[in-house]
C-alpha cells in the first residue's frame, strides 16, 4: 500500500501523478490494490474453477486425469444424445409456449388469434417431444440420478411449503399486540443457530427407534411395539406405509418418500420456521398501516385483510423464501449426512435418503469419479437454474412489488 | 337511555371478552410453537445429564438433575493402599516393570449409589480393586495409568483410567449407577507408600458425560481447531471484504462494473461445482509445496486449506458496500483536505463508525466457519486439524449407542455459536432480516 507513505499534507503534488488526471489514475492503482486480495481468492476458489469443473467433466477423471472423453459424462447420466435434445427441445417448446401465450394482449386482438395457435402448436410439439424422449431418457440414463432428482424433488415438496405456511402464520401472530416479541423471536429462531451437525445428532436421536424421544412417546400412549415406526431406519415410502396402516396395498409409484427422508424433512422444517418467520416480520413490517385503516373503515372482516392486503403484499417475501427453500434443499448435505451417514453409508437406508447432492459427493469422495461428479454437478445447477427460471416466471404474475 | 348505555356496556364487555378469547388463543399457538422449537434442546440436556442406564431404560428425568445424588456425601479421606505385585491382569498392556494391585475396601457411598447397591444385592463395604501399570517404562516412579475395578468378580467389570493426579472413578458403563459413587485420585504413587485420596467429587458426577465426551474424542483439540478456523477466516474476510467494499462503495477506476458483476456471479455458483476443482487446487498447492519448497502438509491436513478459501465471500463485501455507500461524501472531502488518504479515511473514520454491518459480517461468517462440515471432510484425513463439526460426526459413530455422551458432545459443539448468539442477538435478526440470507 504505497498511499500510505505519501506525505499527509494538502499541498498540491509535483511529477507523477500530479493534476487531476494523476489523482484519477492513482485512485484507480490504488482501489485496485484493495480489490486485489479479495478479488484474487474470488478467482482462484470461486470464478476459475467453474471452467475447471467444465474441464474435468469433459474427461474421464479418477483422481488422475484420465481420457479426454468430451461429453461422454454427461451422456452417461442422461442417456442417448438424441434423447436429450428431445427432451431439451420439448422443455424449451414448452416455455416457449408459456411464453407466446403470455404476450398476447388485449390489443393484439387481430394478431392474437395467430399467436394463439402458434402457442398450442408449440405446446403440442413440445408435449410430444418429450413423451418421445423422456421415457427413453430415463430408460437409458443414470438411474440413480433420476432417483436422487425425484427424492430431492420429494424432499422440496415436503419442506417449503410447509415451511411458509407456518412461518406465515407465526409472523403474523407475531406481528400482532404480542407481548415479549423480541424474546418469541429469540425462541423461534435458536435451531436456525444451533450447529448443524450438533442439532441433526439431537435428531438422529430423538428419532432413534428404540429409545428415542417420539417412540417413546409413541409407546407411553399405547401403540404397539411392533406397529412403532422406524423412521430414519425405515426405507419403505410413507404412501406404502399409509396403506399398510389402512390395510391395502399401494403401488409403487405412490410409494413417496421413505419414512428416513421424512424425518429428514421434518428436522428440516423444525430448523427453518423461526428463519423464516424472522424474515417474515420484516416483510410485513414493510406493509404501510393506513391501508389496513383504510380496510377496515370499509368494513372489512380479518380475513379480508389477510386475504386482499397482507398476502399480496408480502409475495415478494413468500418468493424470495419459496425460492431460497427449494434452492436450499438442491444444495442439502450437512444435516443429511449426519442423519443418515454416521455409521452407516450415505443415502441410508437403500439410498432412499440420497439427494442429488448426496448422490454428487458420493460419487466425488467415495467413487473418485471426479469427472462424473462434475457432469453431474453441472446437470444439477441446470435443473436448478431451470426451476430458478420457472419460479420467476411464475413469480412475475403474482408477486406484487410495491 | 338507560337501557342504551347497558346495552352498549354489555356490547363492549362481549366484545373484550371475544378479544381476551382470540388473545389467549394466540398465545397458545406461540407457546405450542416454542415448545416444538425447543424440546430437542431439552431432549438433548437431559439425554447429556442421563447415564447410559437410565437412557437405555427410558427414565424421563435424569437423576443428575435431581439433589439425590449430592447430598449427605461422605467426607474425604486419604487411604494407604497395600500394593503388591501382580502376574497377569485382564488384558492389560505389557509393561517390562511390574503391576502392582491393591484393594481399597469402601465402607461409604453417596445415599444414590447406597440405594441402587441395595437394588442389587451387593453389601457395603465392597472393594475397589487398584491396579497401576506403567506404561511409560520409565521406571516405578512415574506411574501414569491405574485401573480401578470395583469388586469385578461381583459387580464386572468396569474400568477406567486415570492419569496420576487426575480425579477419577470406577466407571459403572454396564450398570445403572453410571458416574456415581466415590472417585479417587492417586496422591502418592510410591508403591511402598500407595496413598489413594477418596472423594465425592461433585463437579465429576454433575458433568460426567461432558468430561467423558470431552476426553473419548478429543474435543479439546477439536475446539482448539474449530476456534482458530474461524477467528482465522473472519480475520480474513474483514480484511478482503472491508477493502473491496470500500472500493467498489467510493472509489472510480476502470472495469468497476465487470468486477462487480464477477462479485455477483459467485452468488450463483452453487458450490456442488466449485467443490471438486478446489479440492484439486489444494492437492495441485500441496504438491507444489511439497516438490518445490520441501513443506509437506502446507495445504493439506492444514489450517490454510481450511480456511484460505473462505476468506472472501460476496455477501460480506455486498453488505459492507452498502453500508459505505451511504456515508456522506462531504466527509470524505474534508478529509482530503486535511490530507488524508483512502486508507486512512478508511481505517480511521469509516471503521469506527460501521460498527454494526462489521459485527454482522463477523457473527455471520463466524457461524458459517463454525458449521463447516463438508469441506473438512475432504481436506483434511488425521484429526490435527479436524473442527469439531467433523469430530462430532466421527464420534457419533465411535460412541454408537451411548446417546449420552454423544448428546454431551452436541452440547459442547453448539455452546459457542449460542454464547455468540446471544451476545449479538440484535445485529443477528436485523442482519437476517434486512439482508434476507440463507446459512
Amino acid at each position: 500500500m504505497a498511499a500510505t507513505e505519501q506525505p499527509m499534507t494538502p499541498v498540491p503534488r509535483r511529477g507523477l501523478f500530479a493534476g487531476r488526471r494523476g489523482r484519477r489514475i492513482r485512485e484507480a492503482i490504488q482501489a485496485y490494490l484493495f480489490l486485489s486480495p479479495g478479488t484474487l481468492l474470488l478467482f482462484v476458489f470461486q470464478l476459475l474453477p467453474v471452467g475447471y469443473a467444465f474441464y474435468i467433466s469433459l474427461h474421464k477423471w479418477r483422481i488422475q486425469k484420465g481420457d479426454f472423453i468430451a461429453l461422454d459424462n454427461y451422456l452417461k447420466a442422461l442417456g442417448e444424445p438424441l434423447d436429450i435434445l428431445w427432451v431439451i427441445g420439448g422443455l424449451m417448446l414448452l416455455a416457449g409456449a408459456w411464453m407466446v401465450w403470455r404476450s398476447i394482449k388485449p390489443e393484439t386482438s387481430g394478431k392474437g388469434f395467430l399467436l394463439r395457435g402458434l402457442s398450442a402448436l408449440m405446446l403440442i410439439f413440445g408435449g410430444l417431444a418429450l413423451i418421445l424422449g423422456f421415457p427413453d431418457m430415463l430408460a437409458h440414463g443414470d438411474e440413480d440420478l433420476f432417483k436422487s432428482l425425484l427424492i430431492t424433488f420429494y424432499y422440496s415438496l415436503g419442506t417449503v411449503p410447509i415451511q411458509i405456511v407456518l412461518s406465515f402464520l407465526l409472523a403474523n401472530i407475531l406481528f400482532q399486540d404480542i407481548r415479549g416479541r423480541a424474546m418469541w423471536r429469540m425462541l423461534y429462531f435458536l435451531p436456525y443457530v444451533t450447529v448443524t451437525v450438533a442439532s441433526a445428532a439431537v435428531w438422529t436421536s430423538i428419532f432413534e427407534p428404540r429409545r428415542g424421544l417420539i417412540n417413546v412417546t409413541l409407546a407411553a400412549l399405547g401403540v404397539p411395539e411392533e406397529h412403532l415406526p422406524q423412521w430414519i431406519f425405515e426405507a419403505a415410502g410413507i404412501g406404502t406405509l399409509i396403506g399398510r396402516w389402512l390395510g391395502f396395498e399401494v403401488p409403487s409409484w405412490a410409494a413417496g418418500p421413505s419414512l428416513a427422508l421424512v424425518a429428514v424433512i421434518i428436522y428440516n422444517i423444525w430448523t427453518f420456521v423461526g428463519y423464516n418467520t424472522v424474515i417474515y416480520l420484516a416483510g410485513l413490517g414493510t406493509i404501510p398501516h393506513e391501508l389496513y385503516e383504510a380496510a377496515e373503515i370499509d368494513g372489512a372482516s380479518r380475513w379480508d385483510l389477510l386475504r386482499h392486503i397482507t398476502i399480496p403484499l408480502v409475495s415478494p417475501t413468500t418468493y424470495f423464501l419459496v425460492m431460497m427453500g427449494v434452492l436450499g434443499t438442491f444444495r442439502a448435505f450437512n444435516h443429511i449426512y449426519v442423519m443418515t451417514r454416521v455409521g452407516r453409508t450415505l443415502g441410508f437406508p437403500q439410498g432412499t435418503t440420497m439427494t442429488a447432492s448426496i448422490l454428487i459427493f458420493k460419487h466425488f469422495w467415495e467413487g473418485h469419479r471426479f469427472g462424473y461428479a462434475s457432469a453431474l454437478a453441472f446437470i444439477l445447477t441446470g435443473v436448478m437454474l431451470g426451476l430458478t427460471w420457472i419460479q420467476n416466471r411464475v413469480s412475475e404474475r403474482r408477486v406484487f412489488y410495491g | 337511555m338507560a337501557s342504551a348505555t347497558a346495552a352498549a356496556t354489555r356490547e363492549s364487555r362481549k366484545y373484550r371478552v371475544r378479544g381476551a378469547i382470540v388473545k389467549g388463543f394466540l398465545y397458545l399457538i406461540l407457546t405450542l410453537g416454542a415448545i416444538v422449537a425447543m424440546f430437542p434442546f431439552a431432549w438433548m440436556l437431559l439425554t447429556a445429564s442421563k447415564t447410559y442406564g437410565e437412557h437405555s431404560q427410558k427414565v424421563f428425568w435424569p437423576a443428575g438433575l435431581t439433589l439425590r445424588p449430592y447430598v449427605n456425601l461422605p467426607p474425604t479421606r486419604e487411604i494407604v493402599v497395600d500394593m503388591h505385585p501382580t502376574e497377569d491382569w485382564h488384558g492389560a498392556p505389557a509393561s517390562s516393570s511390574p503391576l502392582l494391585e491393591g484393594v481399597i475396601p469402601v465402607h461409604e457411598v453417596s445415599p444414590f449409589v447406597a440405594k441402587r447397591l441395595e437394588r442389587e444385592g451387593i453389601t457395603l463395604p465392597f472393594n475397589v480393586l487398584i491396579l497401576a501399570i506403567d506404561t511409560t517404562d520409565d521406571g516405578i516412579q512415574n506411574y501414569d495409568r491405574f485401573v480401578l475395578t470395583v469388586d469385578s468378580r461381583t459387580v464386572g467389570q468396569f474400568s477406567t483410567r486415570i492419569r496420576l493426579g487426575q480425579w477419577g472413578g470406577p466407571d459403572y458403563a454396564g450398570g445403572p449407577r453410571g458416574r456415581w459413587g466415590p472417585h479417587f485420585k492417586v496422591i502418592d504413587p510410591n508403591p511402598d507408600h500407595f496413598v489413594v485420596k477418596q472423594a465425592w467429587n461433585v463437579w465429576y458426577m454433575f458433568f460426567g458425560n461432558y468430561i467423558k465426551a470431552w476426553r473419548e474424542a478429543n474435543f479439546a483439540l477439536y475446539t482448539r481447531n474449530s476456534a482458530i478456523i474461524t477467528l482465522l477466516t473472519i480475520a480474513g474476510v474483514m480484511v478482503t471484504s472491508t477493502l473491496a467494499a470500500y472500493a467498489f462503495a467510493r472509489m472510480d477506476f476502470p472495469g468497476k462494473n465487470t468486477l462487480f458483476a464477477a462479485y455477483l456471479a459467485t452468488y450463483m455458483i452453487p458450490w456442488t461445482v466449485v467443490m471438486i476443482p478446489d479440492y484439486l487446487i489444494i492437492v495441485a498447492l500441496e504438491d507444489f509445496f511439497k516438490e518445490t519448497l520441501g513443506i509437506a502438509n502446507a495445504w493439506y491436513n492444514n489450517w490454510t486449506a481450511l480456511t484460505i478459501p473462505w476468506m472472501v465471500n460476496a455477501f460480506s463485501v455486498f453488505l459492507l458496500r452498502q453500508f459505505f455507500a451511504q456515508i456522506p461524501t462531504e466527509l470524505f472531502d474534508a478529509a482530503l483536505i486535511d490530507g488524508c488518504g483512502h486508507l486512512r479515511f478508511l481505517t480511521q473514520v469509516v471503521l469506527p463508525i460501521s460498527k454494526a454491518p462489521l459485527m454482522s459480517v463477523i457473527v455471520f461468517n463466524g457461524i458459517w466457519a463454525w458449521n463447516s462440515l463438508q469441506w473438512p471432510l475432504i481436506v483434511t484425513s488425521t484429526p490435527d486439524w479436524r473442527p469439531i463439526t467433523v469430530g462430532l460426526s466421527s464420534f457419533m459413530s465411535e460412541a454408537g449407542a451411548e446417546t449420552q455422551l454423544i448428546m454431551a458432545g452436541s452440547v459442547i459443539t453448539t455452546i459457542p455459536i449460542l454464547l455468540l448468539y446471544f451476545f449479538t442477538q440484535k445485529q443477528f435478526t436485523e442482519g437476517i432480516a434486512t439482508t434476507g440470507l440463507k446459512g
